[in-house]
Formats: structure tokens, sequence, C-alpha cells
């Protein structure tokens, strides 16, 4: 246990180097973003513009601004260019959005994803499993943000069923903040809804004609136990790697679903500062997203080994 | 062994079960009309090559084979009662109460993520649900201890990769007679087994039909595990039943022509060849002090080599020219690995391999190219041996090709003789392996194996994946070929009888090292070393009066 | 007897299979509605993508209709009434022709998506082929690199290279690419999923190099090369293909997130992405400019999603037989030889 954990550690740390060098890489390689210009503001001047240069040590060698802002993402002190307020804040500030809207939209793609998963499987070849069969190639095939864009102007605008965007604290009113995110949650979680259930299908599929349910017949198992506590239990380990990995990296997935809805969580941060190339969030917001993909990643390593007894750890998921 | 109540009631019988699955083509009739009955306590062998049906009659019995694509007619009655078509709800209370089952390979007829103990608990509790947790953990204890498992209290809570695979195998059945039933279906329980681990279980079956009067149905296709356990035979051919009778009556009188053939492949294969004449020539291969290690890597933060497997362990020997050298040995002795260093598809990790005088251990893969064609083999597993996606033909001109011997049209010539020297239509030049038999693959394989004309051919299990029948013709194929084309054979195998057959020399393998050798008779007859002893007492004899003798003898 | 091979096999197996075949017929026809533009933007709607009509009127029916009025609203799809101008009507208030655009928007969709694919699969074959065979450091070293893409945010590696290229364009060596060519996204696209092609395809190679046929091809002095793409590549030949057509399915989606966020496909280029997000400015308005390139996206999506299921279980018939064996059958046993 103590060797996987030293193993990840390293390796996680690695990856969140090359992962914060690509960044930095990719945005000095901009010629037109001049974060002197764009700390300068409207009023700005060559005389403005070169002083800050210097102060902001812009003129430095590359590695050094490297170096410096790192240092400054890390202990917290890391202002934005554009808007000149602290970034670490600004990201803190959206995580209980980018939370709730994430764990929300999880729960529900994980139990209808199943359900649907389960019921196909199940009734392999008829009508209910090729009708949720379309549903799930559907739900794969949609292009999330014209999605909630669709549902935003029917569902919150026209027919004002549903709150049109905007995010309500869990805190401050429960009913509300439900309300409020329904239909994001309803626009992330579709996609996965139908690739989950296909995987389970599959699996189950796969799993109904092993041995070993051959075996739990043979010993006079009733259907319903053979197909929960054999076929579906070993079906459901592959899924739960698949969503600590989808999960891992949902922070990619929620920014333009809040940026559409208005939700300001991390997500909209994220895409307002690539709107406006302001590069400290945007390596924040890249690392943030980079660390948590890194690390349920090895969450479900340690998950799988815990559910695949013939697996030890330290052997890949994959 | 007892041969059960005469005169009574049969316990199952079984009237023109006829079996046929819907297919892509045309449906497949599994079972074509097949009636028999067994009575209680006695061991009833149901055995036939691969295609007979023989698997799918046994499931049917509990109606594993139930679903859209089957069509299932005739009767089986379970002490008058009917089976074939009862409901699920009364099918479920016969499996397991009545008649329990054991598969063929019980790796993967365990569900691996639950305990071996919470399985056998399972079944308990599945038709006893007033039994508790605690008492039916006691009760499965119990069992795995019935059925030979040492340390029970500990293995019970054991995960089934935890077991070897003749425990694990003795498990099943513990759990299959979990409720006493009175009939075990046994579907092919030790075809995936060692041979000395599958005289074990066949022991165990023996005790269980002795002491607790169990009816036994034995699927399978070795005779030799036929005559050591069945009281009644019936052989299986096409989906019908072509010869039944008597264990005696069937081995020593048969009256149906194919079973005759299929016993005489069977018991040539114990008869020895005849002696070749050495020639007092320098050896063709030499092997010295041979070692090829696994290393284990583990490590904090790098990856050190912590342990090593030792597949390999020191091996020396020597091959004559013209002469057939067997290496036999159960899995997991090396003789894989052993056959793969010498021909340098693996490196071995230190020791001397010498061809025709010259050393070839280590040399870099440019070295070796131009010896390779001297040197060829043919390979275990038909169905992964052969590249799907390549046709008959071009598999077996793509030696001349990659070493530039040949090409276009001469190349093509050369493959369809080399198809029809092993006795296939050169017009199978087009075909693809999959619409061939896995008999007219193996051929392909020897096929390839020679287009380089090589002088040693290394044959790992040739036919070990093959039927009966099968297997007697593709050991005369490679004899011709040997005598024809003056062949240095090293045929590596872990079915002793088989291994006799062709060889000159034998010798045997056992954890990475060779623990006799020497000429095939005498290892055969006169063994030394304990390990060979235990190897050659184990092997099934197809020849039930010699098997009661020896079990008769070793009895102490 | 003719001989089958295992494609001549699959291509029956397709051929069967008439859900699949439908909705590739759906694609073809999407796909020549999508390359039809310039001739109905010449010869029908006589205009070009990006001319703007904003004072222009237009004649329905007899009378005189603004495309774009005072307040800056388009005018509404006229279908047939102007000879097949603003058959679906002006977009926005620049009073683009709707049909036109939306049919080169398909355009440049299609041809990023499936050039993008293209490039993704190219890749994870080679890198796959070469983890695979190789194993070792050289293994190792594909594997960090893909670890490293992969631990991206795929959106934010996509917008992030997007804005960077589209600002700077890319000089590669001699070759110059320009910040609004439509190369950039696919270029982009390409790289951002092939780590996501590549594992599973080097997983396959890793599985086959243990077969026996590669041991064969060794044991006749086959090298790296022949052994790759001799006897490895035809064998994930069939993975491939599919894999190819889950890509170009995702890389249209990809491609119409960016462009949405403005970090894709650049003016004046059109995709069905930049039309979305122009209607979204307009969506209480005229949702149909919204609607329309989104819903054109949805269904060549779909079709190119369940097509490639098609070709899944028409390469990989493992994956029907699952339905056979659902009362635990066993398969019937084959020809004895």
């Amino acid at each position: 246990m103590a060797r996987f954990a030293v193993r990840r550690l390293a390796g996680a740390a690695a990856v969140l180097f090359a992962v914060s060098v690509l960044v930095f890489v990719i945005f000095n390689v901009i010629p037109n973003a001049d974060p002197a210009r764009q700390l300068a503001g409207r009023t700005a001047n060559p005389q403005l513009i070169a002083s800050i240069t210097r102060e902001w040590g812009f003129d430095d060698p590359l590695p050094e601004q490297y170096l410096r802002m790192m240092q400054n993402i890390l202990t917290g002190k890391v202002i934005s260019y554009e808007t000149e307020e602290n970034v670490d804040e600004r990201i803190v500030e959206g995580i209980p959005e980018t939370f709730s809207l994430a764990v929300g939209a999880a729960a529900i793609w994980m139990f209808f994803g199943i359900l649907f998963g389960y019921l196909s499987a199940v009734r392999a070849g008829g009508p209910l499993d090729r009708g949720l069969t379309v549903l799930a190639v559907t739900g794969i095939s949609m292009p999330v943000f014209w999605l909630a864009a669709i549902l935003l102007n029917y569902l919150a605008y026209e027919l004002e069923l549903l709150p049109a965007g905007g995010y309500v604290g869990f805190t401050e009113n429960p009913l509300e903040w439900a309300q409020h995110l329904i239909l994001p949650w309803v626009t992330l979680a579709i996609v996965y809804v139908g690739l989950y259930s296909r995987v389970l299908r599959s699996n189950m599929l796969d799993a109904m004609g092993a041995d070993y349910v051959r075996t739990a017949r043979a010993k006079g198992l009733s259907e319903h136990r053979v197909m929960t506590r054999h076929v579906l239990r070993n079906s459901l380990i592959p899924i739960v790697t698949l969503f600590g990995l989808d999960f891992g990296a949902l922070l990619g997935g929620v920014i333009v679903v809040e940026g559409i809805f208005n939700l300001n969580g991390v997500g909209q941060y994220a895409y307002e500062s690539l709107i406006n190339l302001d590069l400290p969030p945007i390596m924040a917001i890249t690392l943030f997203g980079a660390f948590f993909i890194v690390l349920f990643n090895a969450l479900v390593d340690v998950v799988y080994a815990f559910l695949d007894p013939r697996v030890k750890l330290g052997s890949p998921a994959r | 062994m007892s041969a059960g109540r005469q005169g009574s009631e049969p316990l199952l019988r079984v009237s023109d079960l006829r079996v046929a699955f819907a297919t892509e083509g045309e449906p497949v009739r599994a079972v074509d009309g097949v009636s028999f009955e067994l009575a209680a306590g006695e061991v009833l062998a149901i055995v036939g090559e691969s295609g007979s049906g023989k698997s799918v009659t046994a499931q049917t019995l509990i109606g594993l084979t139930r679903g859209p694509n089957a069509r299932i007619e005739g009767s089986v009655a379970l002490a008058g009662r009917e089976l074939l078509g009862a409901r699920e709800a009364e099918l479920r209370r016969v499996r397991g109460e009545r008649i329990g089952m054991i598969f063929q390979d019980p790796m993967s007829s365990f569900n691996p993520v639950y305990r071996i103990g919470a399985q056998v608990v399972e079944a308990i509790r599945a038709h006893r649900p007033q039994v508790s947790r605690g008492e039916a953990r006691e009760r499965a204890v119990e069992l795995l201890d019935s059925v030979g498992i040492p340390d029970p209290q500990r293995r019970v809570d054991s995960y089934p990769h935890e077991f070897s695979g003749g425990m694990r195998q003795r498990a099943m059945i513990a759990m299959a007679l979990a409720l006493e039933p009175q009939i075990l279906i046994a579907d092919e329980p030790t075809t995936a087994l060692d041979v000395t681990i599958q005289a074990q279980i066949l022991e165990l079956l023996r005790r269980l039909n002795r002491e607790r009067g169990l009816a036994t149905i034995l699927i399978t296709h070795d005779f030799g595990v036929v005559a050591e356990i069945a009281d009644r035979v019936l052989v299986m051919h096409g989906g019908r039943i072509v010869e039944r009778g008597g264990l005696d009556e069937v081995f020593y009188s048969p009256r149906d022509p194919y079973t005759r053939r299929l016993l005489d492949a069977v018991v040539r294969l114990d008869r020895a060849p005849p002696l070749r004449p050495s020639r007092g020539e320098p050896p063709l291969l030499e092997v010295s002090d041979l070692v090829k290690h696994f290393p284990v890597r583990r490590g904090l933060l790098v990856d050190r080599e912590v342990d090593r497997v030792r597949a390999v362990d020191g091996v020396s020997f020597s091959v004559a020219r013209g002469e057939t050298l067997g290496l036999v040995g159960e899995s997991g002795s090396g003789k894989s690995t052993l056959s793969r260093a010498v021909l340098q598809l693996l490196e071995p990790t230190s020791g001397s391999v010498r061809f025709e005088g010259r050393e070839i251990a280590g040399l870099s893969r440019r070295r070796m190219r131009p010896l390779r064609p001297a040197m060829q083999m043919v390979f275990q597993d038909t169905s992964t041996s052969l590249n799907p996606r390549r046709r008959i033909g071009q598999i077996v001109g793509e030696p001349l090709r990659v070493q530039g011997v040949a090409s276009g049209r001469e190349l093509r010539g050369r493959a369809r003789e080399l198809l029809e020297r092993v006795g296939l239509p050169a017009a199978h030049y087009e075909r693809y392996p999959h619409e061939l038999s896995g008999g007219q693959r193996q051929r392909v394989g020897i096929a390839r194996a020679l287009a380089l004309e090589p002088k040693l051919v290394i044959a790992d299990e040739p036919v070990s994946a093959l039927d009966a029948s099968i297997r007697a013709q593709i050991l005369d194929l490679m004899t011709e070929l040997q005598g024809e084309f003056g062949l240095t054979y090293v045929f590596v195998a872990h079915d002793i009888g088989v291994v006799r057959h062709v060889s000159d020399r034998i010798a045997v393998m056992h954890e990475g090292r060779i623990v006799e050798q020497g000429p095939a008779d005498r290892v055969c007859e006169r063994p030394s070393d304990p390990y060979t002893k235990k190897l050659l007492a184990a092997v099934p004899v197809p020849d039930p009066r010699e098997a009661r003798a020896r079990r008769a003898s070793s009895v102490p | 007897m003719e001989s089958r091979s295992p494609w001549y096999l699959a291509y029956r197996r397709l051929r069967r299979n008439r859900v699949a075949l439908s909705f590739g017929a759906l694609f073809v026809a999407i796909a020549l509605f999508a390359l039809a533009a310039p001739l109905w933007a010449s010869d029908v709607a006589h205009t070009t993508p990006n001319a703007t009509h904003t004072t222009e009127t237009v004649e329905v029916g007899g009378e005189q209709r603004e495309v774009v009025d005072r307040e800056g609203g388009p005018i509404g799809p006229l279908w047939l009434g102007a000879g097949g101008r603003f058959f679906l009507g002006a977009d926005g208030h620049l009073g683009r022709d709707e049909m036109v655009r939306l049919m080169y928007g398909g355009r440049t969709s299609l041809f990023v998506g499936v050039t993008a694919a293209l490039i993704t699969v190219l890749l994870a074959t080679l890198l796959g082929l070469l983890s695979g065979y190789y194993r070792g450091w050289v293994d190792g070293l594909i594997a960090r690199v893909l670890d490293v893409v992969w631990a991206f945010p795929v959106t934010l590696l996509g917008a992030a290279l997007g804005l960077a290229l589209a600002l700077g364009g890319l000089r590669i060596g001699p070759i110059v690419i320009s910040g609004d060519s439509v190369w950039v996204p696919i270029l982009i696209i390409g790289f951002v999923y092939a780590p996501y092609v590549t594992r599973p395809v080097r997983g396959e190679v890793l599985a086959l190099r243990e077969q026996e046929f590669v041991e064969a091809a060794v044991s006749q002095g086959a090298g790296p090369l022949r052994i790759m793409f001799g006897e490895l590549l035809p064998n994930v030949l069939s993975t491939l293909i599919v894999f190819f057509a889950i890509s170009v399915a995702n890389s249209m989606l990809l491609e119409s997130m960016l462009s949405f966020l403005g970090v894709g496909v650049q003016p004046p280029n059109t995709s069905w992405g930049t039309m979305i997000a122009e209607g979204f400015e307009l969506i209480t308005s005229s949702p149909l400019l919204t609607v329309l390139p989104g819903a054109m996206l949805l269904l060549t999506v779909l079709a190119v999603n369940v097509f490639a299921d098609g070709l899944r279980d028409a390469l990989d018939p493992r994956a029907k037989r699952r339905l056979e064996v659902h009362a635990g059958q066993t398969e019937p046993e084959g020809t004895a030889a």
C-alpha cells in the first residue's frame, strides 16, 4: 500500500509539473497577449506598459517567470491580469457551484445509466431494449451546449417552468438551489446516461455468457439472484472505474454548461478567462482540473483493487 | 466401484432427446435423438470427440441450454418426474438438491470476486433459507474437508484465484454436493488439469460414488478416464449414441465401427515405436546449463528485482541428427519456455545452445536471421498460431518471403506443394484459417514449419488440442515427414503416452529442471526418478482390466 | 467453393443490419447536402455564406420585405417563397442566408470532423503499434506522454490550444498555418483525442503480440516492421475502423463546442458550432437560428454513432453472439476434423 501511494504521488507530481509547463508554454507563444497591456487597462500608454513590464518582471527569462507564477499559484497569491483580483480566491468561491453541479449530475447519470443498462440487458433484444438503446445513442450524440441553450430557451424563457440560470446556495434555500440546477444537471447528465447504460448493457451481456453464471444457475439460484449478485455485481466494476475517470475529468465538461446557465462556478471563470486571454486564472484552473484528474485516476486504481480481489494494488486498472 | 442396484427403477430416464440451435445459417442439431438411463449409484460415462453433443446433452438435463435460440424436444424424467418442460421454478429446486453439476474449468466457473466459502453458502441458503449464515458456513467447512482440502477453516475464506487448479475443482465438487444430491453430472471435470491432479480428482469421484452411492454422469473425451471410473459407457458421435454397454463390453468388444476406430486411435498411442539405430555422429543440438529466469520487479520508486521466476533452471540435453527427443512435463514445468529459449525466441538468461556446433545463445536478431531456416517450430494452439487475416497459402509461403528465398509465382508454387505434402488439397491455398478444422490447421502449421527446409523442428504440444482420432493422423504425418526430409524433432508434450509413441529418447521436466532422461522404453518402464514414477502412475490407462489391476496393487 | 475472408463475412453481416445501413444512408445524405453548398449558393440563393444583406429587401408573393427589420430582427424562413433565396430565413442582423450558411457550415464541420478523426486514428495506430510491439522504455515513454495529455481536461486543452493558435498561427519548420485556417482546429482535435484511442489500440496490440502467429513470424526471421505492419496491423484494423467512426462523431462534437466558445473554427469560415453561438445571442427572438444547426449536428453525429455500432457488430460478431448465450447455453461444438 505504501509503495503504491509513494509511486502514485511521485507520478502525479511529475504529470502536474508537465501540465503546468505545457500551459505556460502555450500561452507564451501567443504574440498578442501582452500581459502588461492587459494590466495597464484603458489608460495604456507605452511608458505605463514599460514600467509594468519591469515591475512585474515580464521581460525576465521565461523559466523565471514560470517559477514565479507557480510559486504564486501554490501559495495563493496569484493575481489576474485582467481583473486584478486574487485568482485562488475566486476559484474557491466558485467551488460550491461547480461541486453542486457535478455531484448532482453524477448522481442522476449513475442512477439512470445503471437502471437503463440493467433493464436493457435483462430484456435484451426486446422492444424495451431497443427503445432504451435509441435513447442512449441519442444521448451520446447530443451536443451538450446546444441542448443547454434549447432547454434554457424553451423550458425557462418560454414556458417559465424553471429559472433561467443563476445559482442559489443550498444553505440559503434548498428548493431553489435544486430548481436552478435541474436544467444544468439534466444537460450535463444526458451524455453520460447514454454512455453508461450502453457500457453496462454490454458488460452484463458478456457476463451472462460467463462460466460462473452457468455455475450459479446450476446451483439452483433464482434468476433474480443470478442477475444481481453475479451478473450485475461483476459488471459494475468497470462502471465504477469509468465513473472515477469521468468524474475526475468533469471540470472540462462544466465550462460550457456553467457559462450558459450563468452559474458562476469555476467553469464559468475558466470560460471568461479564456476569452480575455487571462493567463493566471487559466493556469490555475487547468492545474486545478489536472489535479482532480490525476487524483481520481489514483482513487480508481485503489477502488478497483478493492472491488476485484484478483487485482493487486499497483497494477493499472485499465 | 459399485455397479448400482440392479433391477430397480432407473433414477434418470432420457428419451429421444433432441436439441437444435438456431445460427446465422442452418440450425445445428447438436443432440439428435439420445436415449439412456441412469441407475442409482452407478457411474455412466458419456464419451465422444468435440462436436459429438455430449456436453450439450449433459447441460440440457438440468435445463441450462434453454434459451431463445434453442429448440429442445424429448423427455428427461427424474424418478418419474418430467424435467424437460418443467417451469423454471421447479427446475431450480432440482438443480443442486437432486442433481449437482461441475464443469470443466474451475477457475472460470467460480465467480472471481466472491470467496469460495461465500459461494458454497450461497448454494446452501438458496435451497434452505432457514439455515443461518453461521450454520451454512460451518457446513461449508465440513464440505471442503470432505473433499480433501487441507486447512478448510482458513481456506473457506479464500478467493478462487488463491486456490490451485486441483483444489478449485475439489471445491467445485464440494459445492455441487452441498445439498446431497443423488446425481452428479461432471462435464469434462479433469480436462483442464494436470495428469497427476487428474488422478486425484478421479480418485475423489470414485470414493464419493462408493461411499455415498452417488450416481455420476461423467462427460469426457478421454478413454483413459473412462477406463478408470465408469461402470457403463455411452459413445456419442454427431449428436447420437453409437455404442452403449458395460465398461468391459465397450472396450473389448465394441460393435460400432466408429467406436472401434476411436479405440484403435487411442490404444495405439500406448505402443512404443520401433527403435531407430543411432549413428554415432556429433549431436545436431547441444544444450548446456540453459537458464531462463523472469525477474519480478518491485520497488518504492524505481522497480528493482526482488525475485525471479525460475522457468528454466539449468537444463542440459543433446539431440542427435535424425532422432526424436520427447520432452514431457506438466504445466509450469518450463517446457514451453525451454523450447522458445532454445530457438532464441526468448533470450536465455545464461547457458549455452549449440546448433551444428555453433553457439547461438544470446545472438542478436540480425545474426540469428540467416540461421533461422534451419530450426523451426510447430505450435500448439491452432486457433492462435495462424494469422486469422491471412490466407492459408500466404501463411505457408510467408517464411520464404521473409527470408527472401522465393517470390511471386515460384513462391505460390512451393506453397501449394507444401500443402499437398502435408495432405491438404492445393486448392486450400485460398482459404482462411477459420474455414479449416483443428486438424487441418495443424497440418498448415507443419507445412509452414517445413517451408524453409529446416534440420530441426521443435513441436510444442502439436496434438494436445486435437481429438484422439486426429491425433494419430497428425503424428503419423510427422513421422512420415521425418523420414522423408531427414528431420530431427524435439517433441514437447504433457501427455507421456503421446510422447512415448514418437520418441527415441525422453527427457522428463519438472519445475525447470530435467529430472530424468534416457531411451524412451527405459524411462517409461523402469523410471528411476520419483517424479517420473509419480507421473507414469497417474496416467490413466485406456484399458479397464489394467486400470483395475493397478488400483488393486496400489492399495496398501 | 468460394472462400470467405473475414472481411467478406463482416460485409455480409453489415448488409443484413438494416438499421445501421439506413443511418449510414442518412449520413451520406447529409454529406451530399453539405457538398451541394456551392451549387445552392450560386444557382438558387444567389449569394455567398458571408455576404450580408442588411439593407436589402426581397420579393415574396408580390410584396417587398426587409431582410433585416429596424430592430435588427431577421426575416423568417421563406421556403420557396422567393425562389429559394432565404429558404430558411436570414441569420441575425447581418442578414446572411441561413440555408447557405447551414450548408457551408456542414461542409466545414464534416471536413474538420473526418480529418481530425483520421489524424487521431493514424497517430493512435502508430503509437499503439510501437508501444505494444516494443514495450519496454518505448512503451514507458509513450505512456508518460499520453498520461500528461490525458491529465488535461479535454475542453480546456482544446480551448487553450485553440486560443493560442487562432491568434498566432502555427509554424512547423517550413509549413506555416495561419491562425484562422481550418487546419488549426483539425490538428488540435486530432491530437487531443489521440490518447483516448491509443490506449485501447495499445492494449489490443499487447494481447495480439502474445499470440503464437507472431512468434511464428519471429521464428522465420521477420523484423519489427514486417511484424508490426504485416501481422499486427491487419488484426487491429477492424478495431481501428470502428474507432475511426466513433472519432468522427466525437471530433464533430468537440469542434462545435470549441467553435461555440470561439476557440475553434474562426471567421470567415463557418461551422455549425459557430452558427449555434451566433444563434444563441438571438435565441429568444429567433430560436430557429440555434435549433437548426444544432439539430443538423445531432442528426449527423447520431447517424455516425448508429453506423459505428453496426460496424462493430459486423466486424466483431462476438457482440451479437452474446444475445444467443443469454440462457447460459454453450455454443454448439465445432465440427470435428
